[in-house]
């Protein structure tokens, strides 16, 4: 008889484990463009989520974003238990290539009630091999921010449209006695995509390039790109001050906060930043400016979420992906947080994204015909590091230890 | 002696077996990839290549190796020099009490205590050409006309990286320094000073030699150190401008995060460790004495 | 002369002052600066107005005080684990009687310093991974105790090596067994030495930034390096919370300096050294 109440009592607590045990999955979410605003805004959108589902809990991973891509290289290489993953644009080849990315096809075929995304949301999800691994949540392109009351002061009333104006207005406004100068160099990390925007629409047959150069077709020795180039160089030479070569993102902010450059262009992520330290009025945003032949390239970079291949709960991880890829929530989470909304239906609804700072974005994403989505190549061999060679030899040239023939004649090669 | 073996053993096996465990162990795993190549894109290719990891480094057009060690000879020579001397000088000014000298020492040595990338960034920021509290400084006593791009010139870059790191440094050799200093017994002073001898003779012929292993072990260890932290070049010009400030652990660190390539940044870290192991062996060899009686 | 002499030592120690000290400035400065002003020019070296809006932010924002806690507790650990292992190391070694031996133990030590911590990183990770040690403060502290231990062995062993043979041998014949020698003669000898090298470890685990990254997940499991850095992310560095977040995490460090330094600068006490 005892022996029998045992039983049944050790039956009964397994039984109620049992149940306890399947009542709550964890999930593992790591995220890589982490900061500190969006990670609050993160952990809120999460809690909104688990409240909607109590059997489900959701454990946000968040190392800083300077080691992030690093982290998540070591977790998703070891295996360790991760369910959600956020996969920027520099590390989508990498992690598919090691296998670690769950195609997510059939996933979405399933998803039959799935908002229709941008071009350029659409694009960014099948980066690699034209595979759907992740889907995009925020989109980050360039426009021309003005410090409209910086020029005023010059008498300056026309936002320049080209390239050409723009280096011109640069110089008119630049008076290094006072401290002023003309546009907001980036000089180190990721200064390729700045130079690039300034020569690569030099070259017309850029606007039918699938990227913007790739192994075997580049632009390095075409004159067009060779005047672009002398172009950037001229408004580096008369129109930022020599410190210049050294500015990262910080340093741009500070030039476009106190004034000393007027003309900045930059991410709309930005924008919040730009909001708290200069205030919402001081300063407008417009379209890049294009080159000689009427247009210029927009390079999106990207993030989205991804299901890793190993992962345990990829069901349920897909619920909460898509949970997050509504219109609502997606223009939720962006309009907080600075960069564009996946979804054509946020930028139609959401008076966020109708408000002056975005005018010029949406712009840029409804004329593809003059700003054209061309990406670069992320999945070439060649591309790890080559932002970092193009960094020191644009370095070079401007500090006059190279020459512009030599730089591009190496760039070639590094290409061919 | 059975009890002295057995001490001895005791006594350093607690610290081995962390070393053994901790580090010991995944080195070797680390020195291997720097023979095979490894890089992120391709993980299921690894494969062994021998010493090309180590040609393509020291050939590689973008980056010149000799530039990077003709960086690193002068980041680290010039940071341990200037560290020590500007230390033991303060340590010798600290030696003997003064008022206040317990908050003193908490501000003076607070330095050593700031996060290597937060240095970076403050001295980026202080060193900035345009909006830099430097060159605002020098502007408004006059001693400048025109803001210095210190972190934009080849010329002034190291310097700058170089005052950052001295500024950094100081308060360990000081610390180390003056904790050796209160070792020095009374007596043996009292008895050089009886006979005759002056301060500078003192501080040469019976402080210095006193204090000698701690003065040996810390800049060696200060040495590698130095060679290891590149977080304060990092943050404040990634190496550059044009390769000006990339040093061995710089690159490496490129190597590892911006070119993928795990092979190759292992070889940068084969080559730091090789240096600083002759020079180790070397440093220590030539610096050994006898066990002296001081007494 | 004296007084010469003494002016230009006050003037030195002043100056080594300023020169550690501006830097802080700038930053405390910063800290009680709104958004606003952190970018403006002409500098300003003086708030327009002191506000603590910065600090609350800090601590609504992150859970800062959970990031102290978790950080003291794990450098408290590693500091003093380090030390005591290193104590008898340390002392082991100084008192080899085989030169040789001696000096492949000391190599031995300087070994792990030479080794760049980005190598040991993945291999490291893999292993405790394999073990179920990642995201564990105590697992942070076994391996930031290997980290130190060598240093500190190295540190120690120059410190005893400072200390003359005589005085142990005194002891022993007085009857002391070799423990009892180390903890009653040796130690209070190098307290100085001691309490330098202890300070040391705590702060450099309280500031190490890469492994704590990369060995810790959760949020509640994270330290204030890794903290303070989640503070830079794409868009740039936020400076006014930043700089906030660098005042606070300083003044640990600075109590345990000022608690340490007590002992450094403690002077040889009377009877401690015969003749």
């Amino acid at each position: 008889m005892r022996k029998a109440l045992v039983v049944l009592v050790a039956m009964l607590v397994l039984v109620s484990t049992a149940f306890t045990a399947s009542a709550a999955t964890t999930l593992e979410f790591l995220e890589v463009m982490t900061s500190p605003e969006r990670t609050a805004l993160l952990k809120s959108m999460i809690a909104e989520y688990e409240a909607l589902n109590p059997d489900i809990k959701i454990n946000l991973i968040s190392p800083p974003y300077e080691q992030s891509e690093q982290k998540a290289t070591l977790m998703l290489n070891t295996n360790q238990t991760l369910d959600i993953i956020e996969v920027r644009d520099l590390s989508a080849k990498q992690f598919v290539n090691n296998g670690k990315l769950t195609d997510l096809t059939e996933y979405l075929e399933a998803w039959t009630d799935a908002e229709p995304m941008t071009a350029v949301a659409n694009a960014a999800a099948r980066t690699v091999d034209n595979t759907p691994y992740l889907i995009p949540a925020n989109i980050y392109i360039k426009a021309l921010f003005v410090r409209r009351d910086v020029l005023r002061e010059h008498g300056i009333h026309e936002i320049p449209t080209t390239l050409e104006e723009l280096v011109e207005t640069a110089i008119k406004i630049t008076d290094p006695s006072k401290n002023q100068y003309g546009f907001t160099w980036r000089g180190k990390s990721s200064e390729i995509k700045f130079s690039d925007l300034f020569a690569a629409p030099y070259v017309e047959e850029l606007k039918d390039a699938e990227f913007v150069y790739t192994d075997g077709e580049h632009h390095f020795r075409e004159s067009g790109f060779k005047e672009g180039m002398e172009l950037y160089i001229k408004l580096f030479k008369e129109a930022v001050p020599n410190d210049g070569i050294n500015w990262g993102f910080n340093e741009q902010i500070n030039a476009f906060v106190s004034g000393t450059t007027p003309f900045l262009i930059q991410d709309p992520d930005s924008i919040p930043l730009l909001d708290k330290m200069l205030g919402p009025d001081k300063y407008e945003v417009h379209p890049i400016p294009v080159g000689p032949y009427g247009f210029n390239y927009i390079d999106y970079g990207f993030a989205g979420l991804g299901i890793p291949s190993y992962s345990k709960h990829k069901e349920e991880a897909w619920e909460f992906i898509k949970w997050m890829s509504t219109s609502d929530k997606n223009g939720y989470y962006n309009q907080h947080y600075g960069p564009l909304p996946v979804h054509t239906a946020t930028f139609e609804n959401n008076e966020h994204f109708q408000g002056k700072h975005y005018v010029a974005y949406n712009y840029e994403m409804n004329h593809p015909e003059i700003f054209v989505p061309i990406p670069y190549d992320l999945s070439s061999e060649k591309w790890p590091g080559w932002a970092k060679i193009h960094e020191t030899d644009m370095q070079s040239v401007l500090l006059g230890r190279m020459s512009l023939e030599q730089a591009l004649g190496k760039w070639a090669k590094y290409w061919d | 002696m059975h009890g002295y073996k057995r001490y001895m053993l005791f006594s350093i096996l607690p610290a081995f077996a962390f070393l053994a465990l901790f580090i010991y162990l995944p080195i070797t795993q680390g020195v291997l990839i720097s023979f095979q190549g490894y890089t992120l894109y391709d993980m299921n290719n690894v494969k062994f290549i021998g010493l090309d990891n180590f040609k393509a480094i020291i050939t590689d057009i973008n980056f010149p190796f000799i530039q990077i060690l003709f960086n690193t000879a002068i980041w680290v020579g010039v940071s341990l020099l200037m560290q020590f001397v500007l230390g033991f000088v303060l340590a010798l000014l600290m030696r003997k009490p003064f008022k206040g000298r317990g908050i003193y020492s908490a501000l003076v040595f607070y330095p050593w205590a700031m996060s290597g990338f937060a240095i970076g960034l403050i001295w980026a920021w202080l060193f900035n050409g345009q909006f830099g509290v430097i060159n605002d400084i020098l502007l408004r006593l006059g001693l400048i006309s025109t803001p210095i791009g210190f972190l934009s010139n080849p010329s002034y870059a190291m310097i700058s990286v170089l005052v950052a790191n001295i500024w950094y440094g100081v308060p360990f050799f000081a610390i180390m320094l003056l904790a050796a200093l209160q070792s020095v017994p009374a007596e043996l002073i009292e008895a050089a000073t009886i006979d005759g001898a002056g301060s500078t003779r003192r501080l040469f012929s019976i402080i210095i030699p006193y204090i000698k292993p701690t003065i040996v072990s810390t800049t060696l260890l200060r040495t590698m150190w130095i060679m290891n932290f590149p977080d304060i070049i990092y943050g404040m010009t990634s190496g550059g401008p044009a390769n000006s400030t990339n040093i061995l652990s710089t690159q490496m660190i490129n190597k590892l995060l911006q070119f993928y390539d795990y092979g190759q940044g292992s070889a940068f870290g084969v080559v730091i460790m090789s240096l600083l192991f002759a020079f180790a062996t070397f440093y220590l060899k030539l610096t050994s004495t006898k066990e002296s009686d001081a007494a | 002369m004296r007084s010469l002499l003494k002016a230009g030592r006050a003037l030195l120690l002043a100056g080594f002052l300023i020169a550690a000290l501006g830097p802080l400035y700038w930053v405390i400065v910063t800290s009680f600066k709104g958004s606003q002003e952190v970018y403006t020019l002409p500098i300003r070296y003086w708030p327009e107005g002191l506000s603590l809006e910065n600090y609350k932010y800090l601590f609504s924002i992150s859970s800062f005080d959970v990031y102290t806690k978790n950080s003291l507790l794990v450098s408290l650990i590693a500091a003093t684990g380090a030390l005591l292992i290193a104590m008898l190391s340390g002392y082991a070694i100084s008192r080899f009687k085989n030169e040789k031996t001696k000096m492949i133990l000391l190599l031995a030590m300087y070994f792990t310093q030479i080794i760049p911590t980005y190598m040991l990183m993945a291999p490291l990770f893999t292993s405790l991974a394999k073990v179920g040690l990642t995201d564990k403060l105590y697992a942070m502290s076994l391996v930031y105790i290997a980290m130190m231990v060598a240093f500190c062995t190295i540190m120690a062993k120059g410190f005893f090596d400072q200390i003359p043979v005589a005085l142990e041998e005194a002891a022993m014949i007085d009857g002391c067994t070799r423990i009892q020698t180390l903890f009653k003669v040796v130690i209070p000898v190098t307290l100085p030495g001691l309490a330098a090298i202890f300070s040391f470890a705590f702060i450099n685990t309280w500031n190490e930034l890469f492994l704590a990254v990369m060995l810790l997940s959760s949020d509640r499991n994270m330290t204030v390096p890794v903290a303070l850095n989640s503070f830079i992310s794409k868009a740039g560095v936020s400076w006014s919370v930043l700089s906030a977040g660098i005042v606070v995490s300083l003044l640990p460090t600075m109590i345990i300096f000022a608690f340490a330094q007590k002992y450094i600068i403690l002077g040889l006490t009377e009877g401690a050294v015969k003749g």
